[in-house]
């Protein structure tokens, strides 16, 4: 009988050590979207530091048979907490990999081939962790008076770590259902355009890393602590991939995902195995279980890419019914959009919008501004002044360097030469997120909402300044953010109602038809309270009617103070208005002034006016 | 100097596997993480023809051709799928991950967890400026230099090789253009297969034993020679495979040798957080 209670204690033990490894992983990829494709060093990190802080140095342990460092003796807890904080610094030298511009895969490569780097290295230098055969006899905690192998004991450890992954399970929740957890969903779900919001991504990937290392540090050193060593054969790359697979398997993106995926992969798959019974061939059995992991994550990934538990929507209007409004699909739903009461909002308290008067000054200018690939300039010496108040517009044939002039100027293209202005200051080296938070704010030519989150907290995730926008917000809990964040969504939800959406405020911003998708960036854009709004073709795929009205308001917005710096194709909008008007072509600035103007200027119409 | 030797053979079989995983990436925008497994399942077909009394050479053409067809199943029916889904890139290279456990974990199941080695002897050992050459290493130094000598043709001479170009360049503008992408794309995955059957198959000849596992590493180099390069950009991919195969070596003569892949890491994190788009390549259109 007792022998049953002992495995029982066992499972109880793998089961929260591998819980606690799935849970921090899932806030690192399923709601950050950093794949950490060297997850497990994380753990690793926090076994062996567990284990070098608890036992005694090297030369007096067992006679010098095995080599490592320090070798402090420390009572419990403190090996556990060196393991979570050695978990947390190992994420440090990561930050520069899954900095801003690194494509997500590349950077996950990265993560898997510094995992490989290092199992190499620590199996092969000796005196650091004592190599390939690992650490062994390493002390429990409380041994000195209390029997590890009493069941007793066993069952009292299984109890402390089900306690702790129960409250990390906490902890990760409070940060995920915070606006904090909002922006990392957003990062996740598009990170050039959360960066172009404001969002620092370099930080919000820092914490995100430093926390999941901290849980997976706290998990290996809960293991260490049971099984009593730790070698390198215990975390080659692949067992990364398993926990990828537990994810996968429960749900990407939900905590309970998480935990029900590790007791359905990494557990079940150890234990069932155990069973079967051994083989001629004994290696078979090992290598039809990698077979059935990789199995596992390519017919999940096709059958139930969001796994048994999917990430779950967040319901933040109050109104249960709008689970239920049908979102329209394909284009021709366009023409039926009807904008709401938007003539009736008050924009200037809406969005915040300082008392400025409209005093017509240089707000943002540009000096000798130039950009090239691959040795081809596609802007150049481009020097232009947007006049504050104004809604200035850019227009020129295809290729003309338009999109590329409005990406140099919002940061998301670094210039290759020239001098960028706003409001008197050199802003040329400034990072984007930043002149996102000093009022310059862009949107994009293509679709750029976040798709997985609703169209409120698409709406809601680009209002800067959140006081539960950061780490330490958010765990400081909804007391401290709650009340403002109902304000936020109020707010939100007013825009949406005048632009007619509000049934849809519930709804998956990516199931939006192409119009409405346009709309809800624009709004995003609004309440990200800008100085300046730059629009890359705000109308193009929108029904002409809509884009009468939404010109409108932008002329409105732009009565009221803000400025704004429209690309666009169509002439009509550009008739009706914008004043100026900038004409590029070929990289360089051709032209501007009124429409009257330019109409009248034969260099434009032979350029691009008649085409 | 000899080291030099070893590392010129090193990076042959490097070379070789380097532009055909480039050229998938080129063309597909996959990082195919499962290339590796289809090295080393390319190379038992190659050694079980062998010991069934094929000549090794003659067998390298099984080799070669079942690296052809795998990477063509793969991506016609694995990678293509998924990426008509329009998921995120990372999806696909977890996908690719999953297809290297079964692809290497299911021939270990088969072929059993033991080493193996081709019946065939190293030939004659060539001398000369201080390097050591067995004939076999010879022989695999001439194949990588006809075989790149021929997707240097490939590339440069033929309406595919231009096509191949322009598709990696831009895709939907090959397409406006008159460019038959889809068989543009299974094309190169042929060639590109057949690469990577060949550089398996070379590879477990010069490495004399191996067995399910061997080329489960060999990734790491593969990445490093690629990004080293450029990704996508075969010539980076040739400059990449001779800096990494020699730098490996030659280490190899300095430092533990234990040690010698290290290099190969440090390059490819090194490229990775400094300069993603190679040492020629600049940075891309956002």
């Amino acid at each position: 009988m007792s022998q049953y209670l002992f495995y029982l204690a066992t499972i109880i033990v793998y089961g929260a050590v591998d819980a606690m490894a799935c849970l921090a992983l899932n806030f690192e990829f399923g709601f950050a979207g950093i794949s950490n494709f060297g997850f497990i060093i994380f753990q690793s990190a926090g076994a062996y530091a567990a284990a070098v802080l608890s036992m005694p140095a090297a030369a007096t342990s067992n006679g010098g048979f095995q080599q490592y460092v320090l070798g402090l003796s420390l009572p419990w807890p403190f090996p556990w907490i060196g393991a979570a904080l050695a978990g947390g610094l190992l994420a440090l030298p990561f930050v520069f990999l899954v900095g801003k511009r690194l494509r997500g895969d590349f950077a996950a490569v990265g993560l898997l081939v510094s995992a490989v780097l290092l199992n190499v290295l620590v199996k092969d230098y000796v005196p650091l962790l004592n190599g390939d055969a690992g650490i062994s006899i390493v002390p429990a905690p409380f041994q000195s008076f209390w029997d590890p192998q009493g069941l007793g004991y066993q069952f009292v450890y299984g109890a402390v770590a089900v306690v702790l992954t129960v409250l990390v399970y906490f902890l990760l929740k409070r940060i995920t259902e915070s606006p904090y957890g909002r922006s990392l969903r957003a990062m996740r779900d598009n990170d050039i355009v959360a960066d172009s919001l404001g969002k620092n991504l370099r930080l919000q990937r820092t914490v995100t890393l430093v926390v999941g290392g901290m849980v997976a540090g706290l998990s290996g050193a809960i293991l260490v602590g049971f099984i009593s060593l730790w070698a390198p054969g215990a975390w080659g790359y692949a067992e990364t991939i398993v926990l990828f697979a537990a994810i996968i398997v429960g749900g990407a993106g939900n905590h309970k995902g998480a935990v029900l995926g590790a007791i359905l992969v990494p557990l079940a798959f150890e234990e069932v195995t155990r069973f079967i019974p051994p083989l001629a061939n004994p290696a078979l059995v090992p290598a039809l279980q990698w077979v059935a992991i990789g199995l596992l994550i390519i017919l999940f990934l096709w059958f139930r890419p969001n796994g048994i538990l999917p990430e779950r929507r967040r319901f933040l209007s109050g109104n249960p019914k709008s689970a239920e409004v049908p979102v329209p699909t394909g284009g021709e739903s366009d023409a039926l959009i009807k904008l709401g009461n938007l003539d009736e909002l008050n924009f200037r308290q809406l969005l915040r919008l300082e008392e400025t008067a409209n005093d017509n000054r240089v707000i943002l200018s540009t000096q000798g501004l130039t950009k090239s690939f691959h040795g081809v300039t596609v802007v150049s010496d481009v020097t232009i002044a947007v006049h504050q108040g104004r809604v200035t517009g850019l227009i020129g044939p295809n290729g003309a360097g338009k999109s590329t002039t409005l990406a140099m100027l919002a940061g998301t293209l670094p210039s290759s030469g020239g001098q960028i202005f706003y409001e008197g200051r050199d802003i040329t080296n400034v990072p984007s997120n930043q002149r996102a938070s000093l009022g310059l704010v862009r949107t994009f030519q293509l679709a750029s909402e976040f798709k997985k989150l609703t169209v409120l907290e698409n709406l809601v995730s680009a209002i800067p300044k959140q006081s539960g926008d950061s780490f330490w917000g958010a765990m400081r809990g909804r007391r401290h953010w709650g009340r403002e964040d109902k304000e936020n969504i109020e707010r939100a939800m007013e825009i949406l109602g005048g632009f007619g959406l509000e049934q849809y405020a519930d709804a998956y911003a990516g199931g939006l038809s192409g119009g409405q998708r346009r709309l809800v960036e624009i709004m995003r854009a609004m309440l990200a309270e800008p100085k300046v709004l730059l629009l890359d073709e705000p109308m193009a795929g929108v029904h002409p009617n809509l884009a009468h009205k939404i010109g409108d308001q932008l002329t409105r917005l732009a009565e009221g103070g803000m400025t704004i710096l429209m690309v666009e194709h169509e002439l009509s909008i550009m008739d009706a208005f914008c004043d100026p008007v900038i004409v590029l072509a070929e990289g360089r600035v051709l032209a501007q002034g009124t429409m009257a103007e330019l109409r009248l200027n034969s260099e434009v119409v032979e350029a691009y006016l008649v085409g | 100097m000899s080291s030099f030797g070893f590392g010129l053979i090193t990076a042959a079989v490097l070379a070789i596997a380097t532009v055909g995983f480039t050229m998938q990436f080129a063309v597909t925008n996959v990082l195919n993480l499962a290339y590796g497994s289809v090295m080393i399942n390319s190379a038992f077909v190659s050694y079980y023809l062998n010991i069934h009394g094929v000549t090794p050479w003659v067998s390298l053409f099984g080799g070669v051709f079942t690296g052809a067809v795998a990477s063509w199943a793969l991506n016609r029916f694995i990678f293509t799928p998924f990426q008509r889904r329009n998921l995120a890139p990372i999806t696909v290279v977890i996908v690719a991950l999953g297809v290297d456990l079964v692809g290497t974990f299911g021939l270990q199941a088969i072929v059993g967890g033991g080493y193996v080695s081709f019946h065939q002897s190293p030939g004659k050992e060539f001398h000369f400026l201080d390097m050591y050459f067995s004939a076999l290493q010879l022989v695999i130094l001439a194949i990588c230099v006809v075989v790149l000598g021929l997707i240097h043709w490939i590339l440069k001479y033929t309406r595919l090789g231009k096509a191949m170009r322009a598709t990696s360049a831009n895709p939907n503008l090959a397409r406006n253009s008159g460019v038959k992408i889809q068989w543009v794309i299974s094309t190169t995955w042929l060639i590109s297969g057949a690469l990577c059957g060949l550089a398996g198959t070379v590879f477990a000849m010069n490495t004399g034993v191996f067995e399910a596992t061997s080329a489960q590493l060999y990734i790491v180099l593969l990445l490093a020679a690629m990004f080293l390069g450029g990704p996508g950009e075969p010539y980076g991919a040739m400059f990449g495979a001779l800096t990494i195969g020699l730098a490996t070596e030659i280490s190899a003569a300095y430092i533990n040798p234990q040690y010698k892949d290290v290099i190969a890491f440090l390059a490819l994190l090194g490229m990775l957080t400094f300069r993603p788009y190679g040492i020629f390549g600049s940075e891309k259109t956002l």
